[in-house]
């Protein structure tokens, strides 16, 4: 299992969410929002290096928050 | 503190700014042109800073030094643009308010029936249809001219009216 922590003020919700649904097929997804923060938990269910998994989900939900932010909607 | 904090892992560079130089559009901007290439992963060490921790995705040979050096240029780009946009805004408002009331154009037929006319403003001439071709096309420097001549040339006559001067 990989933790991953995205502060609310720098990560959108929605991003978040928009990543969890891109990478249901190779992982089981735990969301949790606490004082600011969302904590991830991810587990690879499949062949998929998890590490890797956890780090395109990164960089996924940065990307969809930075286009979001671009059109006023973040 | 230094307004940036570099620190190189064997894999992995972290980058720390100072918000109030670098602010978040433009954190946001530099990181973006990254994510390409490279993991990138933002985070809050402290209220006022942001972290940016980057790794290098399998397949890019890149020296992370280096890296960290086209970051921070990218970042004082980004920010160096925005302040220029932030400087601009008004005139740019200013333009495009402009170009559409241009585009607009003066009110037609229909707009002029549309309008709501009483008593007040039954005299109101938007088109200026009211105003005489003197009163239009003359030029104000040469008619303040001609009338301060006029009233230099003239004197009174009998009846209380004025007559010009070489009548007499």
């Amino acid at each position: 299992m990989t933790e991953l922590r995205f502060r609310a003020d720098l990560y959108s919700g929605f991003a978040v969410d928009a990543a969890v649904k891109v990478y249901a097929d190779y992982a089981k997804f735990e969301l949790e929002q606490k004082d600011g923060v969302y904590f991830v938990k991810l587990t690879s269910t499949g062949d998929a290096d998890e590490a890797m998994i956890a780090e395109e989900f990164s960089n996924y939900a940065l990307g969809t928050t930075i286009e979001q932010h671009r059109t006023g909607m973040g | 503190m230094p307004n940036v904090d570099k620190t190189i892992d064997t894999d992995t560079l972290v980058l720390e700014f100072d918000e109030a130089l670098y602010p978040k559009d433009a954190i946001y901007g530099a990181a973006y042109i990254f994510i390409d290439r490279c993991y990138v992963h933002l985070d809050r060490p402290s209220p006022s800073r942001v972290s940016v921790r980057m790794k290098l995705k399998p397949g890019v040979e890149r020296e992370l030094g280096e890296l960290a050096g086209e970051f921070e240029n990218e970042l004082l780009g980004q920010a160096w643009r925005r302040q220029i946009v932030e400087e601009n805004r008004q005139l740019i408002e200013q333009v495009t308010t402009q170009a559409l009331a241009g585009a607009a154009g003066p009110p037609g037929l229909d707009d002029l029936l549309a309008m709501d006319i009483d008593d007040e403003t039954a005299f109101e001439d938007p088109l200026g249809i009211a105003m005489s071709w003197e009163d239009k096309y003359k030029k104000k420097g040469s008619d303040v001219k001609m009338k301060a001549g006029d009233e230099a040339s003239s004197e009174p006559s009998e009846d209380g009216g004025s007559v010009p001067a070489d009548k007499h």
